[in-house]
């Protein structure tokens, strides 16, 4: 699942528990759908460290 | 000019000098002609009263060398880089004390700005014609790409400028650059090259292609056919992020996205990790005051359900008791007693109620009932 997926879904759980619509299992089911779907996009930045490489070889090879 | 020739014998011998200045003034008779070609080795130092460059054919590879009074050539402003394609205006000259040969220019004009406009404007239509252009084959950016490819020169600006805008508006990005020409002829096979390269290799979700401002020519590559192509049909969504606010290279019309400057790239590509966060943060505890107004919600429904319970008992020994009274009073109503108080009495004998005469024989006891008390009597006779 890809960070926009998971923040996109989190987003429509936020919305649908806003309306106070669903019911008492199915809110606990959402919040814990939604928990775990911010757990994946905290992590998701959380792992991502900062790394600039360069496609150098390839690059050289590319020039004609 | 008189060139001097010494006499062995029969044998006329000029000296270097003498052939060099004789074949230098025969040359100086021949027009002033226009040559086109494109600049190579352009050689130009402040202590030098001359510009130097070689003409070069493209067609068949032919070398010309060329010199320029270096004022002159400055005058002209025309910033030439090699592969540029000239019209030298010039006549043949020896260079006497080295028996060179080359093209005297007396004036120098870029070729072509007006061609390479139309031809520009022909490429543009052709490709829109095409449907290259359309707005509907423009991809969505992926909010946070794994990885950014990023195609620039090894030139440090634009690369520089475009990595320090991604990375401070999004510190963790990873870049994967990818260093190529960015200018002259060899541009356009080299980028298409580096895209195909970054677009084989893991997890690059978007590619940035980076050029800073140039003149016109210098931006020409990133409007040639080839590499428009290969940036409407890549893979990976391209931004294009050549050049400066004016310019409109055709690379900019085929990429899915445009930016005017690194920090406008660097918007459309990653995003504001600051507000990302902040807003992860927000959606986190909306989900969780949401469940507590669904909990809250379910418990006071419950609470409600838990006193209606109480009362129940209660309301249904109320109502039992209701039910008792009503049935007390259609008793009443119904009971003798009422008939009673009128006068009437009520004979029992042993078997039961006496309705006829008949009924009971003469002497028998009976029970007679008023509405108040009541007494035994014995009947004296039956009618």
């Amino acid at each position: 699942m890809t960070f926009e997926e998971a923040q996109k879904e989190l987003e429509e759980i936020v919305r649908r528990l806003e309306t106070g619509e669903a019911p008492l299992d199915e809110a606990l089911k959402l919040w814990q759908r939604g928990e775990e779907l911010y757990r994946l996009c905290k992590e998701q930045l959380d792992s991502a460290e900062g790394k600039i490489e360069e496609l150098a070889g390839r690059a050289e090879a590319a020039k004609p | 000019m008189k060139v001097e020739a010494i006499d062995y014998g029969d044998r006329r011998v000029f000296s270097v000098g003498a052939f060099n200045r004789g074949i230098a003034s025969w040359l100086s008779r021949l027009p002033t002609v226009w040559v086109e070609g494109e600049v190579t080795e352009l050689r130009r130092q402040a202590r030098w009263a001359s510009v130097f460059f070689t003409l070069k054919d493209p067609a068949d590879g032919a070398c010309l060398g060329v010199s320029m009074p270096r004022g002159q050539f400055d005058g002209l402003r025309l910033d030439l880089a090699d592969g540029d394609r000239v019209h030298v205006y010039g006549r043949p000259e020896l260079f006497e004390p080295k028996g060179e040969f080359r093209l005297r220019a007396l004036s120098l004009e870029r070729f072509g700005l007006g061609e390479h406009l139309a031809a520009l404007e022909r490429l543009k239509q052709k490709l829109a014609a095409e449907g290259l252009f359309a707005p509907e084959r423009k991809r969505p950016l992926p909010l946070l790409p794994k990885r950014i490819g990023l195609v620039t020169g090894n030139d440090a600006a634009a690369k520089r400028d475009v990595i320090t805008a991604l990375t401070t508006r999004f510190p963790p990005a990873r870049v994967l650059v990818a260093e190529t020409y960015v200018q002259g002829p060899r541009a356009p096979g080299a980028i298409v090259e580096t895209l195909g390269a970054l677009c084989r290799e893991p997890d690059v979700e978007v590619i940035v292609v980076a050029r800073g401002g140039g003149s016109f020519e210098d931006l020409l590559p990133f409007s040639d056919e080839r590499l428009v192509r290969a940036i409407a049909n890549c893979p990976v969504p391209v931004v294009s992020a050549v050049g400066h606010e004016q310019d409109t290279p055709l690379c900019d019309l085929a990429a899915d996205a445009r930016a005017s400057t690194p920090s406008v790239a660097a918007r459309l590509v990653v995003p504001d990790l600051a507000e990302l966060v902040q807003r992860l943060d927000r959606a986190r505890s909306s989900l969780e005051r949401g469940t507590r107004r669904a909990l809250d919600r379910e418990r006071q429904r419950l609470d409600r359900t838990h006193e209606r319970l109480g009362r129940a008992p209660r309301l249904l020994l109320e109502r039992r008791r209701g039910r008792l009274d009503q049935a007390a009073a259609r008793l009443t109503a119904l009971s003798p007693r009422a008939t009673l108080e009128r006068g009437y009495a009520i004979v029992r004998r042993a078997g039961g109620i006496v309705r006829s005469g008949n009924a009971v024989t003469s002497g028998e006891a009976v029970d007679v009932e008023l509405a108040e008390g009541g007494f035994g009597a014995r009947v004296e006779e039956t009618r």
